[in-house]
């Protein structure tokens, strides 16, 4: 009996602790509550939890940036690659177009240098391009892209504007093998412009010519201009072939020793004319 | 088949040789690819398949080059034969010396042929030039190690490819026939 009345007052006095904490702590929630919210005071408890969280805030918020600093640089990256390329093609692009535009500037005044000589001389001609150059170190030819069914054939005068190329050497339907100027198996009939002196103007496989049969009593200089002499019918007269650039008079022989450049670029043929003469040297 | 398509290789190297590599018409550091074609065929190829080689790139070389008609095939057949004999009969077959042998032999034949087509044309060949020949004969000698592995390549796709061709044959049963 005495057991059971001591078990109920202990439970009893459990009840009442708990109902004295609860009460406790709802009073100090309370007087939290309408501290707060009536004076607006950021009071301790506010300080406390704030120093609190602080740390945590700081040490997260860092290493949120840090990895969005990351991503962001990566992507950043992936879009400056991007972009480098895109540049990249584009200056491909402007640096293929420039280079396209400069070809097409240097050809155009090219030919037009071509039309022009082809007016001013007003004879029947053919255009053609070199397509081939003789990989032999023995002979001088080009190979052009005119033969027979352009109405080119063997001997026909090849020019260009700024003077004799050669003359064409052996001819296909559709492509001719040109015998250049400068090549020793080459032989035009020439005039000194200003002494109308004539004489033979041969290759020598270099980029200089030789003039032979002129006589050393007639006055040749440095300087003097070389044309065609046109008597043989197949070059018409007058055409710039070269300047004298070496006269030797040796004291044995009739004739002096005359060196010759070519008016023609040799080493820069691209465009060729052939004259289209009524008479070819093979007729 | 082989044939056919080292007279298509032959046709593309003179080519190149006429174009790409001739920048101007007395430009002198063009290699002559021919020439490396032929000397292969001399130590590779039989002799009726490297004559059928050789004619016609012969020919073709004549057309895109010279004022003389006769000299490529005579370059070509002089040392397809020159190099021929040497490798058969003198102790240079042996790889070592095929190459500079190449070279010299490129030369020796082209001198010869000067000669000759001097004496018969005066006055039609440019005179001649033994550096511009050494460096010629020089640059043969470089590109030969490359061309000769590039045209062992072709020839031994064509023999592979030939020799598949057979195994896929069907075949009768009769073995007896």
């Amino acid at each position: 009996m005495r057991k059971r009345g001591t078990r109920k007052s202990s439970r009893r006095f459990r009840t009442f602790r708990l109902v004295l904490l609860s009460g406790l702590l709802l009073t100090l929630v309370l007087i939290v509550l309408v501290s707060t919210l009536g004076s607006q005071k950021f009071g301790t408890f506010h300080k406390l939890a704030f120093e609190t969280t602080g740390p945590f805030l700081k040490v997260f918020s860092g290493t949120t940036r840090y990895f969005s600093k990351i991503t962001d640089q990566y992507i950043a990256l992936v879009h400056v690659r991007a972009e480098n390329k895109r540049l990249w093609d584009e200056l491909q692009v402007c640096r293929a177009s420039a280079y396209r535009n400069r070809e097409a500037v240097a050809t155009n005044v090219r030919l037009r240098k071509l039309l022009d000589f082809k007016k001013k001389l007003n004879l029947p001609m053919v255009s053609a391009q070199v397509i081939g150059k003789d990989p032999s170190l023995w002979f001088r030819t080009v190979v052009i892209d005119r033969g027979t069914s352009d109405g080119v054939m063997k001997g026909m005068p090849v020019v260009t504007d700024s003077g004799i190329v050669g003359q064409i050497f052996s001819v296909s339907p559709n492509y001719a093998k040109v015998l250049l100027a400068i090549a020793p198996s080459s032989a035009l009939d020439v005039l000194l412009q200003k002494s109308r002196v004539r004489g033979i103007l041969k290759g020598t496989g270099s980029l200089t010519c030789k003039l032979d049969y002129v006589l050393k009593t007639v006055d040749v200089e440095k300087g003097d201009y070389i044309v065609t002499a046109g008597y043989g019918g197949i070059f018409p007269t007058g055409l710039p072939v070269g300047v004298v650039t070496k006269v030797v008079k040796k004291p044995r022989g009739m004739f002096q020793e005359i060196e010759v450049s070519p008016a023609v670029d040799f080493l820069t043929l691209e465009n060729v004319q052939i004259l289209e003469l009524e008479r070819s040297f093979a007729e | 088949m082989t044939v056919i398509v080292f007279i298509i290789l032959g046709l593309i190297l003179i080519i190149l040789q006429a174009t790409v590599l001739m920048l101007n018409p007395l430009w002198v550091a063009a290699p002559d690819l021919y020439y490396i074609l032929v000397a292969y065929l001399a130590y590779r190829f039989d002799l009726v398949r490297a004559l059928f080689i050789i004619l016609p790139l012969g020919w073709m070389l004549d057309t895109v080059s010279g004022v003389i008609l006769g000299t490529y095939p005579f370059i070509c057949f002089g040392a397809f034969f020159l190099l021929r004999f040497m490798s058969i009969k003198m102790p240079v077959r042996e790889s070592l010396y095929q190459i500079p042998l190449v070279g010299v032999s490129y030369l020796v034949v082209c001198r010869i042929v000067f000669v000759i087509l001097d004496f018969l044309n005066p006055g039609t060949l440019v005179p001649w030039s033994w550096p511009e020949m050494f460096v010629r004969a020089l640059l043969i000698i470089l590109l030969a190690v490359p061309m000769f592995r590039f045209f062992e390549f072709v020839n031994q796709r064509l023999l592979r490819s030939f020799s598949s061709f057979r195994i896929m044959r069907v075949r009768s049963g009769n073995r007896y026939r």
